[in-house]
């Protein structure tokens, strides 16, 4: 009996107990759940789970050289007007956790400037954004991981962990979309954790954000308008 | 360093309006008054039984130090992700389905909350830092008339 394990939120599937509740009944054997399973704990899909293989070596990371030379070289302009806004959107959250109103507005202000300045480069479908994010997975977030472990920088690999799911999650709801279109979430409620920035699709969101494990009074419903 | 309840964890068990030497705790709003409050005093904090209460630094540690091949590659990946925040907000303004406006929403917000959480993580955590007051000060000569240098004054003289 074998155990794969969600790679977004760490839910294990064991196939000597199945999941009764869900009528997937112990000794279930993995290739024997329907392609269109989903993670009980996050929605993530089937091919997002991964075999536990307790014999082996702990997993190496192999990426593309090119791609790690190419981020490193890329010229380092000057900041764009949507960076500086995500910059001072966050650092007005960081001055309402330390009970500075006055700064939080003002970093507010600052950064809904920079964000009227800040307009998309290209067109833009949602194809695209499918496009840059495939790029994220397969080059920006190995070469930056790389980066940050040669260093220990603790800190940037925390942060390069959590979007490297919410990433990953974000593919599967681009794909999913791109094949059922509206259907997707007609009948259904979408959220995003206001934390981390995973994206999650059901009725109502999990107890705890599958990613970064923020309560889920912080997964706030995105509404239709 | 001043105390701060966090309303969400207290139960009014309102032990901190006995033990408070000055009464900056006995206040209508649940906040604490920090002009009475005795930094450093602790008392409130050591008197709930809820955990609510906690000082808030006076100081906070300087930011860690960064390595340019860190920061570089952060810098190409935060961009991508403010990127495609951009043409989902653009998308957001021009589908004429509400389900498409909503999914797209919905991707830019969450492109938008890993570019601030790579950013925060790549020399920007702490207002107080240096990083943060080089940029502010590089804001100082921008002189577009809808620009709101006063936000940018106040930051400075006061961070």
């Amino acid at each position: 009996m074998r155990k794969f394990k969600c790679s977004i939120c760490g839910y294990v599937y064991d196939e000597s107990v199945g999941i009764p509740e869900k009528g997937i009944a112990p000794g279930t054997k993995w290739e024997d759940i329907p392609d269109d399973f989903t993670c009980p704990m996050c929605g993530a899909p089937k091919n997002l789970f991964e075999l536990i293989d307790e014999a082996a070596p702990s997993a190496t990371v192999s990426i593309n050289d090119d791609a790690v030379h190419a981020d490193n070289t890329e010229d380092l302009k000057e900041l764009s007007p949507g960076e500086i806004s995500a910059i001072c959107s966050n650092l007005a959250r960081g001055c309402e956790k330390q009970r500075l109103t006055a700064e939080m507005e003002a970093f507010r202000k600052i950064a809904d400037y920079f964000k009227s300045k800040a307009v998309a480069e290209s067109g833009g479908t949602l194809d695209d954004i499918a496009k840059m994010l495939d790029d994220d997975l397969t080059n920006r977030l190995p070469a930056a991981n790389v980066a940050a472990k040669a260093d220990a920088d603790r800190g940037a690999l925390r942060s390069l962990i959590w979007s490297e799911k919410v990433s990953m999650m974000m593919k599967t709801l681009l794909d999913r979309f791109a094949k059922e279109g509206d259907k997707m979430l007609e009948n259904t409620n979408i959220y995003v954790c206001d934390i981390c920035g995973f994206i999650y699709i059901g009725e109502t969101p999990p107890e705890i954000c599958p990613v970064c494990k923020v309560p889920k009074f912080q997964i706030i419903q995105v509404e239709r308008r | 360093m001043p105390a701060y309840r966090n309303i969400r964890l207290c139960s009014k068990d309102c032990l901190c309006l006995y033990v408070c030497p000055t009464g900056a705790t006995d206040t209508e709003n649940s906040i604490i008054d920090v002009t009475k409050c005795i930094p450093g005093c602790m008392a409130c904090v050591n008197a709930c039984p809820s955990g609510a209460i906690s000082m808030v630094p006076g100081k906070y540690p300087p930011q860690q130090p960064k390595t340019e091949a860190v920061v570089a590659a952060q810098r190409a990946l935060e961009l991508s992700k403010v990127q495609q925040e951009q043409m989902a907000n653009a998308i957001v303004v021009s589908s004429d389905s509400a389900v498409t406006r909503q999914f797209a929403a919905a991707i830019a917000k969450s492109n938008l909350r890993m570019a601030e959480d790579i950013l925060r993580e790549s020399g920007y955590m702490l207002p107080q830092s240096d990083k943060v007051r080089e940029l502010l000060e590089a804001m100082l000569d921008n002189t577009a008339p809808d620009f709101p240098k006063d936000a940018v004054e106040l930051l400075l003289n006061q961070l």
